[in-house]
């Protein structure tokens, strides 16, 4: 039949182009600097795009509208300083003005909460979903947008998702049969010949532009690597650049049989649920793995949840006790052309992906950071602050000593006696009390 | 955001825009954090919600706080409630509204006197534990006898003006 035909012709030559023009060179690691073009074209737009909104909503309301500025201008003044005291002096009347204004400033602006919801973007960049504040301006933006919405869902989504099939089967193909082969440094260089590929399939589907920083502090075998975490995607970034083991559970389904094939071509170390829960066994293997200079190195990620990449939060510090050295990695993600945070609670992985797939690009930076080892007379806790800081800063985030556990668990009442203890203290310290 | 004008009647949102200068975009900022706040989604805040954040529990203060955004002392705030209370901290209400809002968090049963076991009470939320109940008192019956003018053995709000002073508190700004 003519249409069957046709459609077969279509599909191959597709299909021909794509292998031609995307997976070969991903092979070599060679870019075809199609995506560097369609980045220019993206960007020029946006800014078009960013002109013609400013041009058209008055101007106080630019102001009002900037996303950064909260509702409240916050006094981070020290209890000492808040209750206008030196040690020691009496309790007054007006001293609960403090704990009250504090009270206050938390119910209407905190900085925990903020950070387990999408960044809010100081101006639209033509995708629905971030669309909070945003009139409509113009016929020409509104075209431009519709433009928008065929390309991102007609052309770009099927391509991408074509291309994320090929690289998860290729994946699992590929390390199947290089696990067939016995150990040897030909299976070691085949392992990390399909790890790359894949990766750099993956990362084409996800139409992303990563640009790596100091390339000379690249993590090294025996080492682990210890970085941000903003959204599974993280991963795939990293693994671009080179090979890393990496730590994680055993899920069950897709993730599964990727697990359960990538450990056959080279050592990443998985652990059951139930093994999770010990940490002892836990700390023992991950020291075991370093302690074998030929292996790749580890990569954790000690906050244990996914920040919306404004903010590091709490370095857990069970990654920092296993000794070795700490490779630091800082990722930020560009929220223009898309937004990599992963909200759990609003979205499972599979409509995730799907707003992967349907946003502009994702466009990051990736520094490499000197090393670092825990220093005499350190704790395990204060080193991980150390590196947190250091990525923190690298990676021109605010830094938080919020557990990030606290998106899902309750918060604990030894907050709370801190507080009162150090107030106690003031009132009571120069014995005024008989 | 149309759900903003769900939650206020016309007369209630035209009363409150008049009295604190709120713009729609201002409302909508807060109604965007309440949102945040009520992670039951029942349109109201309950005590509970609030301690789930951090900050919030963190604070000795803070159920008296709740208890004052709670004008109709039906155990939750509701998003009237919650713009309400807000406007009574900006820093554009005078010194009179701050000082109340700090008489109110010691007045618990809102009968416009503090007695003895109120300000106990309150200071016992500010200290916990880390001074008993006999060296409390103390300061509790000194502070009282400071601020006493007229000898009943309780606070009223005259008295109160009178020993306080404000600091500056909550900037807003929009």
């Amino acid at each position: 039949m003519e249409g069957a035909e046709l459609a077969g012709k279509i599909l191959s030559t597709w299909l021909t182009l794509v292998l031609g023009f995307i997976l070969l060179p991903s092979v070599f690691g060679v870019s075809l600097g199609i995506s560097e073009i369609y980045m220019k074209i993206l960007v020029k737009t946006l800014e078009w795009a960013t002109i013609r909104i400013e041009k058209g909503t008055p101007k106080e309301s630019i102001l009002k509208n900037s996303a950064s500025v909260g509702i409240i201008q916050r006094d981070e003044s020290p209890m000492e300083k808040g209750l206008s005291g030196l040690r020691g002096r009496d309790f007054e009347l007006s001293d609960v003005f403090y704990f009250s204004k504090k009270g206050f400033e938390a119910i209407v602006e905190d900085e925990v909460t903020q950070r387990f919801s999408s960044e809010e973007l100081v101006s639209w960049n033509l995708l629905t979903r971030t669309n909070v504040n945003f009139q409509y301006i113009s016929l020409r933006l509104t075209m431009v947008w519709v433009l928008g919405v065929i390309v991102r869902y007609c052309v770009l989504l099927p391509l991408r998702v074509t291309l994320a099939f090929i690289g998860i089967s290729l994946l699992v193909i590929g390390t199947t049969l290089v696990g067939q082969l016995p150990d040897s440094s030909l299976k070691n260089w085949l392992s990390e010949l399909v790890h790359l590929t894949c990766c750099r399939i993956c990362v084409r589907s996800l139409s992303g532009t990563i640009h790596y920083h100091n390339k000379q502090y690249r993590p090294q075998k025996g080492g682990i690597c210890v970085a941000n975490h903003t959204s599974p995607i993280d991963v795939l970034i990293l693994t671009t650049d080179g090979c890393y083991a990496m730590v994680g559970q055993v899920h069950g389904g897709l993730m599964g049989i990727i697990q359960r094939a990538m450990v056959k071509a080279c050592p990443h170390v998985w652990f059951e649920r139930s093994e999770m829960k010990d940490r002892h066994l836990v700390t023992k293997r991950l020291k075991e793995h370093i302690a074998d200079k030929k292996k790749l190195p580890i990569l954790i990620f000690p906050e244990g949840t996914c920040i919306n990449n404004t903010s590091v939060m709490m370095f857990k510090k069970g990654s920092f006790e296993i000794g070795g050295t700490i490779h630091p990695v800082a990722i930020k993600y560009n929220p223009q052309f898309g937004d990599a945070f992963w909200n759990s609670s609003k979205y499972n992985m599979v409509s995730y992906l799907l707003r992967m797939m349907t946003s502009w690009a994702i466009v990051c930076d990736v520094w490499y950071m000197p090393a670092m080892t825990r220093e005499e007379g350190e704790d395990a806790v204060q080193f991980a602050n150390r590196v947190k800081s250091a990525i923190a800063i690298q990676g021109g985030l605010t830094e938080l000593p919020w557990d990030g556990g606290l998106k899902r668990a309750k918060v604990k009442d030894t907050l709370k006696e801190e507080q009162q203890k150090n107030y106690s203290k003031m009132i009571v310290g120069n014995g005024s009390l008989s | 955001m149309g759900n903003t004008q769900a939650i206020l009647s016309e007369k209630d949102q035209k009363d409150l825009l008049q009295a604190a200068n709120f713009s729609e975009a201002d409302i909508k900022k807060m109604y965007k954090r309440f949102v945040e706040l009520d992670t039951n989604k029942n349109g109201q805040l309950d005590p509970q919600e609030l301690f789930n954040v951090p900050e919030i529990s963190e604070n000795p203060l803070v159920k008296r706080v709740i208890s004052i955004f709670d004008s109709n002392s039906d155990g939750k705030v509701s998003f009237v409630e919650f713009l309400v209370g807000i406007t009574k901290l900006a820093s554009s209400t005078d010194d009179f509204q701050k000082k109340k809002f700090a008489f109110d968090i010691y007045d618990l049963n809102k009968d416009g006197m503090i007695s003895n076991g109120e300000l106990f009470t309150v200071m016992k939320m500010m200290v916990g534990n880390n001074l008993n109940d006999v060296q409390l008192q103390q300061l509790v019956d000194r502070t009282i006898i400071q601020a006493d003018k007229d000898g009943d053995g309780m606070i009223s709000f005259d008295e109160f003006k009178d020993v306080t002073i404000i600091f500056e508190i909550i900037m807003l700004h929009f």
